[in-house]
């Protein structure tokens, strides 16, 4: 049973909601995951990232972190991709390092969440939203 | 001649006595005599402390209050348990927000073949 919590209550609290900012501002399906990845941590990532479900993983974002071996993964589904780039993959990655770096895994999180809801922000059309 | 500002040396002499000899004896008259020995009218002095009443008020109850204080402040870090750092010290078990939620999340991830034709980064620190 490993001991003492990831995160407090209130940086739980934190990384919720800017899962569901991101949510709201891109039209991509987020998810977060803090823990041990492996030797291979890239194959696990893709592994993770699957088993989020055949019909999510494709607009789906995983944002892998490995504390224990500092290592940070993000893996995007195919049509995910479209909307987040190689370029602001990196960008988000160095986001959650920076935060990281300092001891604040949970920081780094919201940081690389907002950095990429801000890349894969889905401008909306106003003119074929309304009727 | 001397000049006029400075007084003879005769009466500068006489000054400076004055002076040392105001200090002395105003600060012996002006001092109270702090002779306990000698009882005051009306005193009452209650029976002294025994060792162990000195050693209880001088060294037990000061140990007491510092111990009181020091449990106040490392009380909210004990119940929370040990800070999560990240390195080889991060002891916690895996967290997975937004992760799939129906059945056997081990299996499910053991089962998923890896995600290809996304993209993606790895990044260190």
């Amino acid at each position: 049973m490993p001991d003492g919590e990831a995160f407090t209550p209130r940086q739980r609290e934190s990384i919720a909601r800017a899962i569901t900012l991101a949510e709201n501002s891109s039209d991509l399906r987020y998810s977060v995951y803090v823990g041990d990845l492996g030797d291979n941590s890239r194959e696990q990532a893709q592994r993770l990232h699957a088993a989020l479900g055949a019909e999510v993983a494709a607009r789906g974002v995983l944002l892998a972190v490995d504390p224990r071996d500092r290592l940070v993964e993000i893996v995007t589904g195919p049509e995910a991709a479209r909307w987040l780039d190689q370029r602001a993959c990196a960008l988000a990655s160095l986001a959650v390092t920076t935060q990281c770096a300092l001891g604040d895994v949970a920081g780094g999180v919201v940081n690389g969440l907002r950095a990429m809801a801000e890349h894969a922000r889905h401008p909306r059309v106003l003119h074929t939203n309304q009727p | 001649m001397t000049s006029p500002r400075h007084p003879p040396a005769r009466a500068r002499a006489l000054i400076r006595s004055s002076v040392a000899a105001t200090v002395v004896i105003g600060s012996t008259l002006v001092a109270s005599p702090a002779f306990a020995s000698n009882r005051d009218d009306g005193d009452d002095p209650g029976a002294g402390l025994s060792t162990l009443e000195v050693l209880w008020w001088f060294v037990g109850l000061p140990l007491l209050i510092i111990a009181v204080v020091a449990l106040l402040v490392y009380a909210p870090s004990i119940a929370r348990g040990p800070r999560q750092r990240p390195g080889p010290s991060w002891s916690a078990g895996p967290v997975w927000f937004n992760g799939p939620t129906d059945g056997d999340v081990d299996a499910a991830i053991a089962a998923a073949t890896p995600t290809t034709g996304g993209g993606g980064t790895s990044a260190r620190w």
